[in-house]
């Protein structure tokens, strides 16, 4: 991602501290040393997008890659991944949902509202690691645009 | 309702019973009418012949007397001729009438009497005539002027005249008996009529009514059914939202306990990782020297470890349990697509796919002839199938290579019934709905499982609008029946119920 020197911001939109906790060692595991910023609800995350009057100018010049989950207390990541990709500052932004769900219907809306990934939690631990730890490779080859 | 259909019914036969009988009297009336007309009529004629008679008779003597008159008056040869015309007629007349007499009995007494006048009679013609032709006018004349003759005559004339008024009035009274029998008749045509007309209004009443009453219950019961299909429906419309309910439930239920079992799960393994560190330090003999190193120490190689592996088994069961959940609450939510499925086909495929399981234990899966096909959802049919032939090899009985038979035929209502039977270790009595539970087995637990394949295909044949039972002797063998319906596509569009 982008990696040493460059300022590639992960944030981790994830309501279980718990899996917000495992996601974060795997990804480090993986050898991501990028800065991490957890939100466990929806409207902090939101508040930190798109600033306090919501025009996302917050996010301007940032290189920002967002994980998402779709099961929060206060609203649904859908609106959350909505919001992104209607900004113009925040749509480059590379969206990766990482929920448990796996019914098609979400995914195709996911991707249909312009999700970048779409990963379903693996149920047994073992294999959410192994993935998790998987997406981090991933995160050091991988290219995140500037906002605008 | 005012009268009960069988009052009714009966009212009809009866009033059809009444027509009948007043139209057998009636033609049993016209026999005997008819018969007596014939009499009547009969009468008639004959009196009719006897009057005739009399009076021809009656007339040929007078011409023969007339005749006689003549020729004695003016001896002229020319009014003989009449008088020999009728003299010969007399016996043919009176012949005539004595037949008439005697076809029909009575009158002997009188028939002697006036041939012995008649014939009288004409004795005294005859000699006068002779007498006459001899030139003995004179002689004639004065038997003439004796009045023997004249007498004769006049006894002939009040006989026959007698005779004429009885027969007079046997003709009336003949004639009197023919207008009567007519006019009975009449009346009785009429009386019979108006009676006919009454029982076939009747009838006519009795049938209107019993039709009425039966298109009133008809309509009752259409009324009561059309009701009862409504509620049919409403109560399926229930049960079906209750069923999505249950659905959902269990569908969020199982997703979100997902969610803390997989920490669970994780930190154990993260729990597992760290203790290395710790058990190497414990192991350490450096520590030997601390008060609590032999207490560490245990805890670090035995107790922790022994914790986390219970914490990890039981975890594990967890999560199949919860995959199991997921899966069939899944399946329940799986839109379902109709398709022409043959069976037969499927069924070869099932048997390929098992052929190494069937191998190993050197068993047999026989497909029995002309399968049909249906239409249905094949990956529903394919599970269904494969799970219950899989169960059939996995539950042999010990000793005894498994064969399963597979075979089908059509139901009486339209729905295909497929039977699968094997020769496995069979199912004890109080475990044959138990089976289909979610999480129970029954039997040794000697094979791996976990108790979802038959609550699977309990669920998966519900949903193609099947039913499953069975069927099991404990040591000799099972058989499951499943039965489906023929056309799944037609039952789902009936309860409206096909989606997409």
């Amino acid at each position: 991602m982008s990696l040493e020197g460059r300022p590639v911001a992960i944030v981790m939109i994830e309501d279980d501290e718990g899996h917000a906790r495992l996601i974060e060692r795997n990804i480090r595991r993986a050898g991501v040393s990028n800065e991490l910023i957890p939100f466990t609800n929806g409207t902090e995350a939101l508040a930190f997008l798109f600033g306090a009057d919501g025009s996302g100018e917050v996010s301007a010049k940032k290189q920002l890659l967002i994980l998402l989950d779709l099961n929060l207390p206060d609203m649904t990541g859908i609106t959350i991944l909505e919001k992104i990709k209607n900004n113009s500052h925040t749509k480059r932004s590379p969206v990766i949902v990482l929920t448990t769900t796996d019914d098609a219907r979400e995914i195709q809306r996911c991707y249909d509202l312009g999700a970048n990934v779409y990963i379903t939690k693996p149920v047994d631990y073992d294999n959410f690691a192994n993935a998790i730890r998987q997406l981090g490779l991933f995160f050091a080859v991988m290219q995140v645009p500037e906002t605008q | 309702m005012a009268l009960s259909n069988f009052t009714l019914m009966r009212a009809t036969a009866a009033f059809i019973a009444l027509g009948m009988l007043i139209l057998l009297g009636m033609v049993g009336l016209s026999y005997w009418m008819l018969d007596r007309t014939r009499q009547s009529t009969e009468e008639v004629l004959i009196t009719r012949e006897m009057r005739s008679s009399l009076v021809d008779l009656l007339s040929v003597v007078q011409d023969a007397e007339t005749g006689q008159r003549g020729y004695l008056l003016t001896g002229e040869q020319r009014y003989l001729t009449p008088y020999d015309a009728a003299v010969k007629l007399t016996d043919e007349r009176f012949d005539k009438l004595a037949g008439v007499f005697a076809r029909h009995g009575g009158g002997e007494g009188f028939l002697k009497e006036l041939k012995l006048d008649i014939d009288a009679k004409l004795a005294e013609l005859a000699k006068t005539v002779d007498l006459k032709k001899g030139g003995r006018g004179d002689d004639a004349m004065a038997i003439v002027l004796a009045d023997t003759g004249k007498d004769i005559m006049d006894r002939i004339r009040s006989l026959i005249g007698e005779r004429r008024e009885a027969v007079e009035t046997r003709l009336n009274a003949a004639v009197a008996s023919q207008r009567e029998n007519a006019s009975i008749l009449q009346w009785s045509i009429i009386g019979g009529g108006i009676l006919i007309v009454l029982a076939g209004a009747g009838a006519a009443w009795a049938l209107t009514s019993y039709t009425g009453e039966l298109v009133k219950a008809r309509a009752e019961v259409e009324s009561l059914n059309s009701g009862l299909e409504l509620r049919v429906r409403e109560r399926t419309a229930d049960l079906q939202r209750a069923n999505d309910e249950i659905q959902r439930f269990a569908y969020i239920v199982s997703h979100d306990l997902r969610a803390p079992l997989v920490n669970v799960m994780g930190f154990t393994t993260e729990l597992k990782a760290s203790l290395e560190p710790l058990q190497a330090v414990a192991n350490d003999p450096i520590v030997d020297s601390l008060p609590a190193a032999a207490e560490a120490r245990t805890a670090a190689d035995k107790d922790v470890p022994e914790a986390i592996s219970f914490i990890q088994a039981s975890t594990k069961k967890m999560d199949s349990l919860i995959n199991a959940i997921l899966k069939l609450s899944r399946e329940g939510r799986r839109n379902i697509n109709p398709e022409p499925v043959n069976l037969a086909l499927l069924l070869e495929g099932i048997g390929a796919s098992m052929q190494h399981q069937l191998n190993d234990s050197g068993g047999e899966l026989v497909v029995g002839k002309a399968l049909p096909t249906i239409i249905s959802d094949r990956l529903a049919l394919e599970q269904v199938f494969g799970n219950l032939i899989d169960n059939a090899v996995k539950y042999q009985a010990p000793g005894r290579p498994p064969r399963v038979e597979v075979r089908a035929r059509s139901e009486r209502d339209g729905s295909v019934l497929v039977e699968v039977e094997d020769n496995g270790r069979g199912i004890a009595d109080h475990d044959h709905d138990r089976v289909f539970d979610l999480f129970r087995r029954a039997g040794a637990q000697d094979k791996p499982g976990e108790g979802i394949g038959l609550a699977h295909v309990r669920a998966l044949v519900r949903r193609i609008g099947g039913q499953i039972t069975l069927t099991s002797e404990l040591g000799a063998g099972t058989t499951f029946r499943v039965k489906l319906p023929r056309n799944l596509r037609a039952t789902l569009e009936q309860s409206g119920e096909l989606r997409g």
